[in-house]
């Protein structure tokens, strides 16, 4: 490990070397790389609403180091748009610093280009586990991932939907349904290590295509293990054509957990306010939380609105708009935008829970994932979305309704 | 012995859901012997034009009957703009079929956002229920509607002069031609009556799925499956090859598993293909024909 | 049946072998001047590795699709095989993948006679499909084959520059390196026009019925076609590999990125000819970065709308590729005088 950072090191030593040193005036530019086409588009430009709101919040103070920021958009769906657009974001649009990402294998081969220019990549709302795992020198999570989802549908699943079905875990049969890409993949498998763990029994995981034509297989495959609960991790269109088909074919988990998507106009269109009621969704944590879990999650709301017209369709945005700021913050201790010294400045922060919009703290591990960084659980209720677990982030007067299915 | 009498029930529906999306590939694969990559693409615009008259209080049961004729409009304007030019340049038909495709897509993408999309109505909840067997509203329609137009399009062109002209152009263009047929005209009609029949795909699917600007391409590559295996121009072929698809599908994603159905029957297809060239109900020797150009 | 008409570079007789090299030599060095233009600025350099891994790639389709006349959409399954190839004997047994690229392209190409056995069978559209039918079921199970492909994880090879390794700091010598294996590539092309598997895989495309009454086994040529198609794009897959470091299925079995590419930017560029490929990639490659890098983050999907509106307009207005127009045009013009 140490001499692969050795070299990494190196590498990025060599290259600084070969690129001239540029004034360090004019605006801070940050690079976002997302995909701003193809099947991510829409939650690829969520994202980057999320560090454009941060960022206007920030110039509206004055900018950071005195200097304002600018946010310059990098397009990429696929690890080889990624490098181009890391490349173009580098040596064309002279950005700084890097942010993204949407999608995880174009974040891995982003921020190892970034790495050729000894730029800093903050990873905001990447999921993959190896991202932080590999150890690159410029790498900086500050967002939830796979592991935090996982844990938080299990911890949910054992202290919220348990209790309320009257079981105890052990006597918990669940059934994980996944989509078949290594985000629901690597979530699936963490779970069900998780839950078995606990003496919970997984009476069945099972994989599927987010763009397939038809899921009745997987549905009549769960109902036939009749788990007690069923959980889902996917995408907007196979989730929903999974509760479709649930309800086309009479299958009625006593509780259903969503993790990932779920909580959206976009699942409530579909399914319809009755139909949802009492379904709980595993999410980037929402806006609609107490000020006291989420500090200016309110201000988010109504900053997005304004700028935006219209509610933000996908909590994502927010969790990058605190990303965004965590960044900023670090960028103004570090007095610089040097990826080396960003990421020292990051490593002294220490907030507590419960400091920003999202409900989350700042604490990076030795590899650079913020340990603080937790997705919440809501739950449908008369066809709104409320914040339900942790506890202190639920509205108060809220409780859990019935997770029965009619 | 009711798990597999559902699985069946699903799978002949999922069929319906094929065959719907096929009959129209398949009338233009036939007859104008055109691979067009489009074709899902056609069905999403036709879907997203449901859900847009819906917002206006139209459902889409009433939409078919605006959106199909305005598909047909389309079908006309892409076939005589882009591939009658192409005629004689087979490989370049497929290449523009494909920038269509990336066209129709992102153009969608840039008015929407590609926010996934679906019809509010309460006709998506109705479910027939037979002693456990459950069958989805929406679904059984779309299986009705995919049997009617197979046998309306069966009397079209076997008692209609105009059928009769593309049946001949189906069996040989250039007999066709010297018996006083207008090739092109045929042509123009034929595609314009696909791209009309995917329109009533795109309407009667929109209660199924969340729209997204990339929905075609989940049903194209299963669509030309079913052309292939059906046979080449032959309604009943689409017709047969749709059930037989989601009927695959169905027992292959319970009974082996959901994330290898695709695979499973992709195979089953292709080696059916080396056994039986022509498909099930194509004329042996039509495979033959390949991608060449005909002779001015 | 008239025969098909073909771009007259496939009409005209192959000039004397020397003189075809140098040719052809000097067309390559052409398409060497924007690297030499552009080596300082990292972005271009990083365009035109690119364009060159695509023009090789493109350049090998053409063997059995633009020569052979045999449209295959599943090469994708062939670049995939040979990525794949190529990082796990690096990974798990430290062969150097300058070396594992020739296991990597044998791979290929018995995978390819493997498929193209029973799928040569079929003709036109119906070949087409089938090999892009084949391409989809390879992506479900390079997804399902945890053990091999690492699943929907993939298999990400550690930053290990050197020239053992195939990873530079540099992006010029990614560059040079494509540069070479097209050069290679179009090369044995050059070769290959001028042997007897060339003049048979000709034959085969005009007509398949009467290559085989004159006593050509067709499908033994179609399958040697193939199979070196399938070993070149092997071979390409394996550098794609140790470029871009990141192989999951999504990346490496895309249709609209990987398999239906090759075939478009051969068509643009002129099917069937020696240079088309290269010429197509030239264009098609460079214009997409530079179209997505303007307006990718404006509007969603920007971009690719003027691509559509390009390709659709292309075929109209380049209906035998920029190479089977030009040299029709040369020809026009010397008939004239």
């Amino acid at each position: 490990m140490r001499t692969v950072l050795e070299r990494w090191l190196f590498t990025a030593f060599a290259i600084t070397l070969s690129v001239p040193a540029l004034a360090q005036s004019g605006p801070i530019r940050i690079g976002a790389i997302n995909p701003y086409s193809g099947p991510m588009a829409l939650y690829g430009d969520e994202v980057s609403r999320g560090y454009q709101l941060a960022i206007d919040e920030a110039n509206a103070k004055g900018g950071v180091l005195g200097r304002k920021i600018e946010l310059i958009r990098g397009d990429a769906g696929n690890p080889q748009q990624g490098i181009t657009a890391a490349e173009k974001l580098a040596t064309q649009d002279n950005v700084d610093i890097f942010v993204g990402t949407y999608v995880s294998a174009v974040s891995n081969a982003a921020s190892d280009t970034a790495l050729r220019y000894s730029k800093l990549y903050w990873d905001t709302n990447a999921l993959a586990a190896d991202l932080t795992e590999r150890g690159l020198p410029n790498f900086v999570r500050s967002g939830p991932y796979a592991r935090s989802f996982a844990d938080i549908s299990v911890n949910g699943t054992k202290e919220l939907l348990a209790p309320a079905l009257g079981k105890s875990v052990k006597d918990l049969k669940v059934w994980i349904e996944h989509e078949d890409s290594i985000y629901g993949t690597s979530i699936a498998q963490r779970q069900k290590a998780l839950l078995e763990k606990d003496g919970a029994k997984v009476v069945g995981v099972g994989a599927h295509n987010f763009r397939a034509i038809d899921l009745t297989d997987s549905i009549l495959r769960a109902k036939g293990a009749a788990p007690d609960v069923w959980i889902n991790t996917g995408y907007v269109p196979d989730g929903n054509l999974l509760l479709r088909t649930m309800r086309d074919q009479g299958f009625k988990p006593p509780a259903v957990m969503l993790v990932g998507t779920g909580d959206t106009p976009e699942t409530l269109d579909a399914l319809g306010a009755d139909y949802l009621n009492g379904i709980t969704v595993v999410g980037y944590p929402r806006p609609d939380q107490t000020e006291t879990f989420g500090p200016g999650a309110a201000a988010y709301l109504a900053a997005y609105k304004k700028k935006y017209d219209r509610d933000p369709i996908a909590p994502q945005g927010m969790t990058a708009y605190v990303g965004m700021q965590i960044l900023l913050e670090a960028v103004a201790a570090a007095g610089s935008t040097d990826m080396e010294k960003v990421r020292a400045a990051a490593a002294k922060m220490d907030k507590p829970a419960k400091s920003y919009a999202t409900g989350f703290g700042v604490k990076f591990d030795q590899q650079f994932q913020n340990e603080r960084a937790f997705p919440t659980v809501v739950q449908w209720q008369s066809g709104k979305v409320v914040t339900v677990y942790p506890k202190e982030a639920a509205q108060p007067g809220v409780k859990l309704i019935s997770l029965q299915r009619q | 012995m009711e798990t597999f009498l559902n699985i069946l029930v699903s799978g002949i529906l999922l069929g319906g859901i094929y065959s719907l999306v096929s009959i129209g590939l398949n009338l233009i694969f036939g007859v104008v012997r055109i691979v067009n990559f489009a074709q899902g693409e056609f069905v999403m615009l036709a879907m997203y034009a449901t859900f847009f008259l819906s917002t206006l209080g139209i459902g889409p049961y009433y939409a078919v009957f605006v959106v199909a004729p305005l598909m047909f409009v389309f079908g006309l304007a892409v076939q005589r703009l882009v591939l009658q030019p192409l005629q004689n340049e087979p490989m370049m038909q497929i290449f523009a079929t494909f920038g269509l495709l990336i066209l129709l897509e992102n153009a969608v993408l840039a008015l929407t956002r590609g926010e996934g999309l679906s019809l509010a109505g309460p006709y998506s909840r109705v479910v027939i229920d037979l002693f456990g067997l459950k069958a989805s509203g929406v679904r059984v329609i779309v299986f009705v509607a995919a049997t009617a137009i197979a046998i309306a399009l069966m009397l079209f062109l076997h008692r209609t002069m105009a059928g009769k002209a593309i049946r001949a152009v189906i069996q040989d263009r250039q007999g066709a031609r010297l018996m006083g047929i207008n090739v092109e005209r045929t042509y123009l009609l034929t595609f314009a009556l696909g791209s009309a029949l995917a329109g009533v795909a795109g309407a009667l699917l929109a209660p199924i799925y969340t729209l997204s600007p990339y929905i075609g391409g989940n049903f194209i590559l299963a669509a030309f499956a079913v052309v292939v295996l059906g046979g080449l121009g032959s309604v009943p072929g689409a017709y047969i090859g749709g059930l037989a698809v989601g009927l695959m599908e169905s027992f292959a994603g319970y009974y082996v598993d959901p994330a290898l159905k695709q695979a499973i029957w992709f195979i089953i297809f292709v080696a059916v293909l080396i056994v039986r060239p022509s498909g099930l109900l194509g004329r042996a020797g039509a495979e033959e024909v390949g991608l060449r150009a005909e002779a001015p | 049946m008239k025969p098909p008409t073909l771009p007259y570079a496939l009409e005209a007789p192959p000039p004397a072998f020397a003189r075809a090299l140098a040719a052809h030599a000097g067309l390559l060095l052409l398409s060497a001047v924007p690297l030499a233009l552009l080596w300082s600025n990292p972005y271009w350099v990083n365009v035109l590795a690119y364009t060159y891994l695509f023009a090789a790639l493109a350049a090998a389709w053409n063997i059995i699709g633009g020569f052979g006349g045999q449209f295959s959409l599943g090469h994708g399954v062939f670049f995939a095989f040979g990525a794949y190839a190529v990082a796990r004997l690096h990974l798990d047994l430290g062969v150097t993948p300058l070396l594992a690229l020739i296991p990597a392209g044998a791979l290929a190409a018995i995978v390819a006679l493997m498929i193209s056995w029973p799928t040569f069978r079929l003709r036109g559209p119906f070949f087409a499909i089938a090999t892009m039918a084949i391409n989809e079921a390879c992506f479900a199970l390079a997804n399902y084959a945890d053990s091999l492909t690492g699943g929907p994880r993939g298999i990400l090879i550690p930053f290990r520059a050197g020239i053992a390794n195939l990873i530079f700091i540099e992006r010029w010598k990614y560059a040079l390196l494509m540069f070479c294996f097209m050069v290679i590539v179009v090369l044995i092309v050059v070769a290959l026009r001028r042997s007897r598997l060339g003049h048979y895989l000709l034959a085969v495309r005009a007509d398949e019925d009467a290559a085989r009454a004159a006593g050509i086994n067709t499908l033994a040529v179609k399958l040697k076609g193939m199979a070196l198609s399938a070993a070149l794009t092997g071979v390409g897959g394996g550098l794609f590999a140790m470029y871009v470091r990141v192989l999951d299925p999504p990346t490496l079995f895309a249709l609209p990125d990987i398999g239906v590419k090759f075939a478009l930017i051969s068509l643009i560029g002129g099917i069937g000819t020696i240079m088309g490929p290269v010429v197509g990639a030239l264009l098609i490659v460079p214009l997409e970065s530079y179209l997505r890098g303007t307006l990718g983050g404006a509007i969603p999907g920007g971009h690719l709308i003027v691509l559509g509106v390009i390709l659709v307009a292309a075929s109209l207005f380049l209906k035998r590729g920029i190479v089977g127009g030009a040299s029709s045009a040369w020809n026009w013009a010397r008939r004239r005088t």
